[in-house]
């Protein structure tokens, strides 16, 4: 269970670091391009809206499988 | 004239509320306070809501709500990425460090970082750099606050105190109750204050919305004013790559160098309590910058030759209904007021953790050193610019050039050399040196701020390779 979590852990960091690299790229933010837009929200914005909130699910899914849940704590 | 005098009469019966409420934390807080602990740290014990709100309170300062809309108007959507994105980066540090740094502070009796830094490194020159770099990069910080406030508060209330004034004042009531309750007043009033800058700043950015009939069309004005602001780098290139990257090197590392934010973690009952708290700010700073966005693009169009000043009193006020006005303006006044006392205590937190001897004539000095540190911070708000997100920008960055001399110390089991303290020190006073215009602002096209960061990263790995600075474990 606990080598389990290690590699979800693992994972979520694996995650938070290949979004964080994809987010400088031109996928994410291309050079004075605004298009295509969703909804009439510029091209970057949105795609930059999506990768925070994708961000928020990893830490979300990391609280779930920290290896160090459960551990003893103060004034538990 | 006479929506002037609405507004007006709002602010005096909100700022009685306000200030009421204030005194009745400050007073229920001291009640409670029953060790030196409880005042400096609110007993190790803060729960899971109070310890997301006081974090998010802290955080998310004036800044967000008169930097990040002048941020937008000024240089386009790629303030998302400056702010959000890196937060959404900060938020997973939180839960990577925070564990690390709690086991650590429980190990070694947690008073401050920088009597943290001094044991695990063995010698007080660790946690002189550490504390001297806060202070050099924290007071500036502290500044943009009252500084932004109180300009604001001069363009708004046609100069009736200079901004001097505002911010004396400011700094005066912040001092007196955080004195009288210690951190769980602070920690009470960022509650407070994260709930009303949420609701104005929603409010205000709706009003934008619906001014620009729709967000589709509100984005279509932007593209005929200035094509520039819907990309990057924006129309005054200042979102390239590079700025970018520092910027979320530097935010992500907040919760490692800045006391105001690892004490927080460090508080915190136990570790479930810390890793719903940074979803919980996650969610909140997601919540908090997207209106800002709508905020700084009505501000593009309306607004776009205005000073910044003139640009949010413009739409933080009199563009808005009296009473939202009025409610924006103490919102504004709480939310510098909560993130400098949280600063501005820490720092006292930081020189306690430095002191030896008995704990009252100890707590006395740190009480006499939250004077010195707000008078230190009201000297240099009235000298420095009103480019608020830059100079937040500037501290996150200072700061962060120490954080692999925190890391270091956090994640090894053995003492470890004090190489990084000097490499960190000499990497300040080249930043500082760079700043001032003493050493090159950039190297063969590299950013110094990125330089340091890359020489201080790879000294560190050489380090923990070579120096035997072992790994605690693998989490």
């Amino acid at each position: 269970m606990n080598k389990n979590k290690s590699l979800y852990w693992n994972l979520c960091i694996a995650g938070v670091i290949l979004v964080s690299i994809l987010s400088f790229t031109p996928l994410v933010l291309p050079v004075g391009i605004y298009e295509p837009m969703l909804f009439g929200v510029p091209y970057s914005l949105w795609m930059g809206i999506l990768v925070a909130i994708l961000l928020v699910f990893l830490t979300y899914l990391g609280t779930k499988v920290h290896p160090g849940n459960g551990e003893e704590d103060h004034n538990d | 004239m006479e929506r002037r005098i609405t507004m007006i009469k709002w602010v005096i019966i909100f700022a009685i509320i306000y200030l009421g409420i204030l005194v009745t934390l400050a007073l229920i807080s001291r009640s409670k306070v029953k060790s030196v602990d409880d005042f400096m740290m609110g007993g190790f014990n803060i729960g899971y809501f109070l310890g997301f709100m006081t974090f998010a309170a802290t955080l998310f300062s004036t800044f967000t709500l008169l930097g990040m809309p002048d941020f937008f108007r000024n240089h386009g959507v790629g303030a998302w990425m400056f702010l959000a994105v890196s937060d959404g980066v900060m938020i997973f540090m939180v839960l990577w460090f925070g564990y690390h740094l709690r086991k650590k502070a429980k190990e070694k009796k947690f008073r401050g970082m920088s009597g943290l830094l001094t044991d695990c490194y063995g010698s007080k020159w660790a946690g002189y750099v550490y504390f001297i770099g806060i202070f050099l990069f924290l007071v500036p910080y502290v500044s943009i606050q009252i500084r932004g406030i109180s300009i604001f508060l001069d363009a708004s209330f046609n100069h009736a105190l200079p901004p001097w004034g505002w911010a004396t004042l400011i700094l005066f009531v912040m001092i007196l109750y955080s004195e009288t309750g210690g951190l769980k007043a602070i920690m009470y009033s960022d509650v407070f204050q994260g709930i009303l800058l949420m609701t104005v700043v929603w409010i205000i950015a709706y009003t934008c919305v619906q001014n620009m009939n729709g967000v589709k069309q509100m984005f279509e004005e932007v593209r005929l004013v200035n094509e520039g602001l819907l990309s990057v780098p924006g129309p005054k290139g200042l979102f390239s790559i590079q700025f970018l990257l520092v910027s979320m090197i530097a935010i992500v590392l907040i919760p490692v160098t800045q006391p105001q934010i690892s004490s927080r973690i460090v508080i915190m009952r136990n570790q479930s309590s810390m890793n719903r708290m940074a979803v919980a700010v996650g969610c909140f700073a997601m919540l908090v910058i997207l209106p800002t966005v709508a905020i700084g693009m009505y501000g593009a169009v309306k607004y776009a030759d205005h000073s910044t000043p003139d640009f949010l009193s413009q739409v933080l006020l009199f563009d808005q209904p009296g009473i939202i006005a009025a409610a924006t303006m103490i919102g504004l006044i709480a939310a510098a007021i909560s993130t400098s006392d949280s600063q501005i205590f820490a720092m006292s937190g930081e020189l306690r953790s430095l002191l030896k001897g008995e704990e009252k004539k100890v707590l006395k000095t740190t009480k006499i050193g939250m004077v010195v540190f707000a008078v230190a911070a009201l000297i240099f708000s009235l000298i420095s610019s009103n480019q608020l997100a830059l100079l937040a920008r500037l501290s996150f960055t200072g700061t962060g050039l120490m954080a692999p001399m925190v890391l270091l110390a956090i994640l090894s089991k053995k003492k470890i050399g004090m190489t990084m303290v000097w490499v960190s020190a000499t990497a300040i006073l080249v930043f500082i040196g760079s700043l001032l215009g003493a050493l090159p602002s950039d190297i063969m096209g590299l950013r110094m701020d990125l330089l340091l960061f890359i020489s201080l990263g790879m000294i560190s790995f050489l380090m923990v390779v070579f120096d035997g600075g072992e790994k605690s474990d693998t989490v």
